[in-house]
């Protein structure tokens, strides 16, 4: 898919007579505007393997902890992508072999890596992690005060109306939690009008109208948005859903079911309907066992998939930001299963147009022993909602409080160049 | 329905809708007659075996199985396959269905995934038919709570019928810890979370974590701030901490390596698992020195299994397990946000019965007759899969099972057997009103009404009492089936977006126009608010 992809890209860049860099579509399109960029949270859900993706390839406590083919080799005929700009001058960083769309795109320039990032809170579950996470907060004691997700509080802040957040996913994700607008969008493909005609959306209307429940609520919000997104899906004269064309050279296909989803949210955001924050889901990353197939597919549905949004959404690269969270890394040393069970920092990714890329941010705490999570697991240096304020701080272009109750913003990481 | 033994309708109604999956026609009326204890007992001691109805029903079912030809050069020797094929994994061991995936060479894929759709179908067969729709609700809720997801493993999708029918359902009314080793020796829980490949030296530590945090204690008992200083664990001194901690999951991985599946592995040298699906205890993979889990020490080299059974000993009996999955029963069968009251009372129950051979059933009982259940119309949402039940139910279809229906369940949020998540399908109603599903939702009533997917011809004349309704009766007829009353609004709302007049015939008793209008009547019904929660 890689090489195709280069060539369209090349001959769209080249076409509009400008020179490229090999294989991106840098700002060529970018529209003038002072619009807030669109903020899209990825959520790699299940815990990825940060060390197995962006991986201290020559670091011998590395080596010798993991089994080789949990590790990205730094020779070889299997050797990943290495990465300029390392945070340990003592260490070559590579990124994972099925990631090639994502080399280009740091090799552009586009996409900043945040190594060594996550909770402060040393929760090994899914689940605690996965909320800690969604709703903002640092520990279990902020779980019980706080209900709401953290982007839910922030569009508080900036008042938004309208179809302001999205999932791009079968429900809403916790981090518009509480935020009763937002809205689930998995896919388009078949337009989003209810079945049965405008006799049946009729009826709904009628039915759904009076009645004071959360089920008639539920209703109504639903009926509303999909009116008005249904009003944006365009039809053929006899009202079949005229198919989306994304971009030349967009090839979602190759990022299997995590293009479905990115598909339908650059849909939406190409209707122009106010959005300003949406998550889309990518799974496939609890690998306690056989990790190495199952790592390489989900890395490459994450880079073809991110290569591909990005790709189609040229004409928005200076209006949006992609960051990616994962609820925790994995254990640094693989168990028998040639997995690796659960662990703690892991390293976050953030890609836009005005983003300071092609670097990492943030400290790497290295992986002696005295330096290890309770002796096992690489450290967190970079609190997560640091990474997270710093992208909001960027978006509004003011310092914001009160997203992260509890937390005091230290400084600015650098993760963007503008 | 705490005091008098014959409830009104409206609670016979609700009842069935709450514990099972909606009223067939007369069944509130008769419930009611007969009370309401006499038939929750009856509910609770269902027989092992399905009731005739649902047997004949489940013979009957034919599930489309359709693909090409293999291809002899990459080695697949298989014809190829269009038929119509009667549910035959169903009761079949595992052994007769792991070569699917022992012997890939001759089977297609969808032969892989073929036992999966089946349960799928049986579960639904049964949620329509069966006389005990309780402990199907129940079998719900089990696969629920040890989730497993077989939409995503061959192996789990071979594997679950035999979760489904000797894990599950034997146990979804018995003893808590009969059922927790049942989960624990099982094929698809050991492939789902791993623990099959777990060995000695660093175990697996998937399922011991999520044993802990999703199948017992629960996360509210995690006291992952006490890392590894078990000794501060509140009651540990005494030998009855009140949680868990990073090392008691790490112990009790180390405590179940060695449980596995004869899936062919090399164990040594010249030995091999065999392959026949079944669980095997393999002793030279097992960790055998000495443990702690939950401040109690297991002596090292135990007889065989005898760490793990500790292990599921301490945490089935832990009191933190009776509040978690107590409260997670009274979630389900009562309201999102558990009454805590009720939650304590079960919990005791619970606790009272750890070695009752009917410990569920009993804190199910005393659940269904507690107050809180009488008080709790409206506050739970039905789910998908019960939105096409009760549709069923009520509408007196017989529904057959097929592929586009179940296709379309999952897009209401509810893929059946194929929740990804350890976790299990959420239990909360935000979940499953969403502008997507709420979209499926009505899908789903619209396409049963419809046929549009091959499940069966509707007919709706011949449920309702009147042969040529008007319009008005008939939309209050089936939401009067539907959602046990009819409000004239929402009748005006069907009749009126109908462009009918309320006082006309639907049209003339018999004709093919009637029985379509009469469809599209009771479809609205069925996606009437009324229809969402139960």
């Amino acid at each position: 898919m890689l090489l195709s992809r280069r060539t369209l890209l090349q001959s769209a860049a080249l076409a509009s007579g400008l020179v490229p860099v090999p294989g991106l579509v840098l700002r060529a399109f970018a529209e003038p505007g002072g619009e807030k960029p669109i903020l899209i949270v990825v959520h790699l859900r299940g815990g990825a393997d940060g060390l197995n993706l962006v991986s201290p390839a020559t670091d011998p406590v590395f080596i010798a902890a993991r089994s080789t083919d949990l590790r990205v080799a730094a020779d070889g005929p299997d050797a990943g992508y290495a990465l300029a700009g390392s945070p340990d001058p003592q260490t070559e960083f590579r990124l994972h072999a099925a990631a090639g769309g994502l080399s280009e795109l740091y090799g552009g320039g586009q996409l900043a890596f945040i190594h060594a990032a996550g909770l402060t809170d040393s929760t090994r579950s899914h689940f605690v992690a996965t909320d800690m996470i969604e709703r903002g907060v640092a520990d279990a004691r902020g779980l019980t005060r706080i209900r709401d997700g953290w982007l839910t509080r922030y569009l508080a802040q900036e008042r938004a109306t309208g179809i302001a957040a999205v999932s791009a996913a079968g429900s809403v994700s916790g981090e518009l939690l509480g935020r009763a607008d937002a809205l689930a969008v998995p896919d388009l493909g078949g337009g989003l009008a209810p079945a049965g005609g405008p006799q049946a959306h009729e009826v709904l209307t009628g039915l759904y109208a009076a009645r004071r429940d959360p089920y008639a609520a539920a209703g109504r919000e639903a009926l509303g948005a999909m009116t008005t997104i249904d009003g944006h899906v365009p039809r053929d004269d006899k009202g079949a859903v005229i198919a989306y064309q994304p971009e030349p050279g967009t090839a979602y296909e190759s990022a299997a079911e995590f293009g479905r989803p990115l598909k339908a949210l650059a849909q939406l955001i190409k209707m122009d309907l106010g959005l300003e924050v949406a998550t889309v889901d990518i799974g496939g990353w609890d690998t306690h066992e056989y990790q190495a197939g199952r790592f390489k597919a989900a890395v490459g549905r994450l880079s073809n998939g991110l290569a591909a949004f990005w790709n189609d959404m040229q004409r928005y690269h200076d209006r949006m930001i992609v960051v990616t969270v994962s609820e925790f890394g994995r254990r640094l040393r693989s168990n028998r299963s040639n997995g690796t069970d659960h662990g703690r920092a892991n390293v976050m990714m953030v890609l836009g147009g005005q983003v300071n890329g092609g670097r990492f941010h943030g400290g790497w705490p290295g992986l002696a022993a005295d330096k290890l999570d309770e002796g096992v697991d690489l450290a967190v240096v970079t609190d997560y909602r640091q990474v997270l304020t710093e992208v909001l701080r960027y978006r509004v272009k003011k310092p914001v409080a009160g997203v992260f109750p509890d937390y005091a913003f230290s400084g600015e990481l650098g993760i963007f160049s503008v | 329905m705490p005091d008098s033994a014959v409830p009104p309708p409206a609670f016979a109604f609700f009842a069935l809708n709450r514990l099972g999956f909606g009223a067939r026609p007369g069944e509130a009326t008769a419930l009611a007659r007969r009370g309401f204890h006499a038939w929750l007992e009856e509910q609770l001691k269902p027989p092992p075996d399905d009731d005739p109805e649902t047997a004949q029903a489940l013979d009957d079912a034919q599930l489309r199985i359709k693909y090409a030809a293999g291809d002899p050069a990459k080695n697949q020797n298989w014809d190829a396959v269009d038929e119509l094929r009667p549910l035959g994994a169903l009761a079949q061991p595992i052994d007769a269905l792991w070569p699917a995936v022992a012997e890939r060479d001759k089977h297609d894929g969808a032969e892989r995934r073929r036992p999966l759709l089946e349960v799928i179908s049986a579960t639904l067969i049964r949620a329509v038919h069966s006389r005990y729709p309780l402990r199907e609700a129940m079998c719900n809720f089990w696969h629920d709570h040890f989730n497993v997801d077989a939409w995503d493993s061959e192996q789990v999708a071979v594997a679950l019928p035999t979760y489904d029918r000797d894990v599950i359902r034997p146990n979804c009314l018995g003893n808590f810890r009969h059922l927790l080793e049942s989960v624990a020796t099982s094929t698809a829980m050991l492939y789902y979370l791993s623990n099959h490949s777990s060995r000695a030296g660093a175990a697996n530590e998937n399922y011991g974590r999520e044993l802990f945090e999703l199948h017992t204690l629960g996360r509210q008992a995690y006291l992952n701030d006490k890392y590894d200083r078990w000794r501060d664990v509140p009651g540990a001194p005494e030998g009855r901490p009140v949680g868990y901690i990073d090392e008691d999951v790490y112990e009790s991985a180390r405590s179940f390596t060695g449980w596995t599946v004869e899936d062919g592995t090399a164990i040594d040298g010249g030995r091999k698992l065999p392959q026949t699906g079944r669980f095997a205890y393999v002793e030279n993979w097992h960790d055998g020195y000495q443990k702690r889990v939950l401040a109690a020490d297991i002596t090292e080299f135990q007889p065989a299994m005898a760490d793990g059974r500790r292990v599921l000993d301490l945490v089935a009996g832990h009191p933190a397990t009776a509040l978690f999955v107590c409260t997670k029963l009274v979630r389900r069968l009562v309201a999102d946000n558990p009454p805590a009251g009720l939650v304590e009372a079960a919990t005791r129950i619970w606790r009272d019965n750890l070695h009752a051979p009917d410990q569920i059933a009993k804190v199910v009982g005393a659940i269904a007759l507690s107050p809180e259940f009488a008080a709790s119309r409206g506050a739970k949402v039905r789910r998908p899969f019960a939105l096409v039940a009760g549709f069923a139910r009520a509408g007196g279809l017989d529904l057959m099972p097929t592929e586009p229906l179940i296709n379309t369940i999952s897009a209401a949020g509810q893929r059946l057997y194929g929740y990804p998540n350890p976790t299990g399908l959420p239990d909360d109603k935000a979940y499953f009103l969403g502008t997507n599903s709420m979209r499926a939702r009505w899908q789903l009533a619209l396409g049963l009404a419809q046929n549009s997917w091959g499940t069966g011809a509707f007919h709706p004349a011949a449920v309702m009492d009147e042969a040529a309704p008007d319009a008005r009766g008939a939309a209050a007829f089936w939401l009067t089936a539907f959602t046990g009353g009819a409000d004239p609004q929402q009748a005006a709302a069907i009749v009126d977006g109908m462009g009918l007049a309320p006082e006309q015939p639907v049209g003339p008793p018999g004709a093919p126009d009637t029985e379509k209008r009469l469809a599209l009547i009771a479809a609205y019904a069925a996606m009437s608010p009324g229809f969402q929660s139960c």
